[in-house]
């Protein structure tokens, strides 16, 4: 039984019908396979399935430890979104629910290497100090998670300094309850910052800029 | 869990906006992103009105945040809240209107043409419309915005998920409350309604479905007055207003529906508002001051119904509409000196 239904997968070949260039979903799982990991997995092979662009690459967490470190993948199931760069495009957990649409999404967008954020904005990711990890916190029934994962990964793909995970809460418990995440949106930034909700881009960039200036020398 | 939604990704502020704010005066902005903001925008653009909204930060209003829409007409199986939302500016964007997620932080309608600033800049307008609707009403006991966000919530469709086999307390007795009350026995072990009456507002079809679900109990005549707890909460303290009885409830997750509060603190002093704090209209959405215009949950205290929203939004755009035809003056290209007025 696909997980995809006839009717989305008429929608998603319609969104991919135009990617501007190859893009590969780099998928990590184990042998014995974790909670949703054989869901993820199957699901990367049914969305690859749909454009001719797309290809799934399939590795084991354990046995392909050397890729998974190259990639900076420390937990499953995974999801690495790479175009003709890596831009540090990531989903831990699950993509269902809502967050289906931040995938394809996120193809579109690494597909593009565009990054559609305000020129203000794409201004301030160039001049950023330092490195910035953004998780994004989300659950599948939420509805304004999407908007936060979408414009984190769109500050992946502007600077090589930012990358970005969409963060499945109920797939990581131990995550979920180092950060304090019992409400989503939320969304992480170098372990120190946080921002609750769906905020726009210019909050967002501010975020960014206290958690670098809080960041030990 | 696995149910694979494709609703268009919401666009970041629009990129090509390249004219400089300042010195463009539209002929409509409308404040507020929802329903009556966008069915607004679908008019206004199909009147071939310069048409720009301010969407705010969280686009789609309060259909966004809802599971499933059952009574909006058009849609015999029900649809998707946040579709529904799409589709609206979708529509909106058809007819060329820009929309813009940005928030308002202060207006300024003591002259012509009225002035609009958010988080990222200054716009111009020969009219408004205001829809900027409403948010959830606190409690407004101890321990609600402690837990706020680790525990308490006001959003089931987000939240929902993190009380797998948990149980939940939800406090209202309206359509949200007792909708997302439905909505959260798709996770949680035991949903307890506690609502201060001894009867539910709710729509008669949400009762009917509320009291047949065998995870669902009701508690009446009951208030709380705090929520308690360590790391996370654990329980609400709830008085019966009738006995006067004190007790607690143990729980892990507070979800409150008790109602809304409109959003008018940036109009404040400007527009007047009714004694619940609600923009004061007339039948014909205007305001008291001419060329503002008002629609939605925020001027409407009594329905709060989307097809309602969407109804008094195109009022208001037809109105917009008939205010700048009656006005030719105001209709002046651009404004070269910032301040200049329109007479």
């Amino acid at each position: 039984m696909p997980l995809l239904n006839d009717e989305i997968v008429e929608q998603v070949k319609e969104q991919l019908a135009d990617l501007e260039g190859p893009v590969r979903l780099v998928m990590f799982t184990q042998t014995f396979e974790c909670e949703y990991c054989a869901e993820t997995r199957r699901l990367v092979e049914e969305v690859a399935q749909l454009s001719d662009q797309l290809t799934a690459e399939i590795y084991n967490f354990v046995t392909d430890e050397e890729k998974a470190k190259e990639l900076g993948v420390d937990k499953i199931p995974a999801i690495a979104v790479i175009g003709a760069q890596d831009y540090g495009v990531r989903f831990y957990g699950i993509p269902a629910g809502y967050e289906f649409t931040s995938l394809i999404h996120a193809i579109q967008a690494v597909a593009a290497g565009e990054p559609d954020l305000s020129e203000e904005g794409i201004q301030a990711l160039a001049e950023l100090t330092g490195p910035v990890h953004m998780q994004v916190f989300v659950t599948p029934t939420c509805p304004y998670c999407p908007q936060a994962v979408v414009l984190a990964h769109h500050m992946a793909i502007a600077s090589p300094m930012v990358r970005a995970d969409m963060v499945e809460a109920t797939e990581f418990p131990h995550l979920s309850i180092k950060y304090q995440v019992m409400g989503v949106p939320r969304t992480v930034i170098n372990d120190t910052a946080h921002i609750e909700g769906a905020a726009p881009e210019p909050m967002v960039l501010d975020k960014l800029q206290e958690a670098l200036e809080g960041a030990p020398e | 869990m696995f149910d694979f939604k494709l609703t268009q990704p919401q666009q970041q502020a629009q990129p090509g906006l390249d004219e400089k704010q300042e010195d463009l005066v539209y002929d409509l902005v409308i404040v507020g992103g929802g329903p009556a903001g966008l069915t607004a925008a679908i008019y206004a653009g199909r009147a071939r009105l310069e048409t720009l909204v301010l969407a705010g930060s969280i686009p789609g209003g309060q259909p966004a945040n809802t599971d499933i829409v059952e009574n909006y007409p058009g849609f015999p199986e029900g649809i998707d809240g946040p579709e529904l939302a799409q589709r609206f500016r979708s529509q909106a964007e058809r007819f060329d209107t820009r929309v813009v997620l940005d928030d308002v932080t202060e207006a300024d309608f003591s002259k012509m043409p009225f002035t609009l600033r958010t988080y990222g800049a200054t716009y111009r307008a020969r009219t408004v419309i205001v829809a900027t609707g409403a948010n959830p009403r606190r409690m407004g006991v101890p321990g609600e915005d402690e837990f706020y966000g680790r525990g308490v919530s006001a959003c089931a469709t987000c939240d929902g998920f993190f009380y797998g086999d948990k149980k939940v307390v939800v406090i209202g007795g309206g359509d949200s409350a007792v909708a997302e009350g439905i909505f959260l026995t798709r996770f949680a072990s035991e949903v307890v309604i506690v609502h201060r009456r001894n009867e539910l507002r709710a729509t008669k079809i949400y009762q009917e479905q509320a009291f047949a679900n065998p995870k669902i109990r009701f508690i009446w005549d009951t208030v709380v007055e705090e929520i308690l707890g360590g790391q996370t909460v654990t329980g609400v303290r709830v008085r019966n207003i009738k006995t006067g009885d004190v007790s607690v409830i143990e729980t892990d997750g507070v979800f409150v529906y008790i109602g809304m509060e409109p959003k008018t603190e940036v109009f404040a002093g400007q527009l007047e508002l009714d004694e619940w704090g609600y923009i004061v209209s007339n039948h014909r959405q205007h305001t008291n001051i001419p060329g503002v215009f008002v629609a939605g949950d925020v001027q409407d205290p009594l329905y709060r119904q989307i097809v309602v929203a969407a109804g008094t939004g195109a009022i208001a755009a037809m109105e917009a509409e008939k205010f700048l035809g009656e006005y030719p003056q105001s209709k002046v290209e651009k404004v070269v000196a910032l301040g200049g007025t329109c007479d």
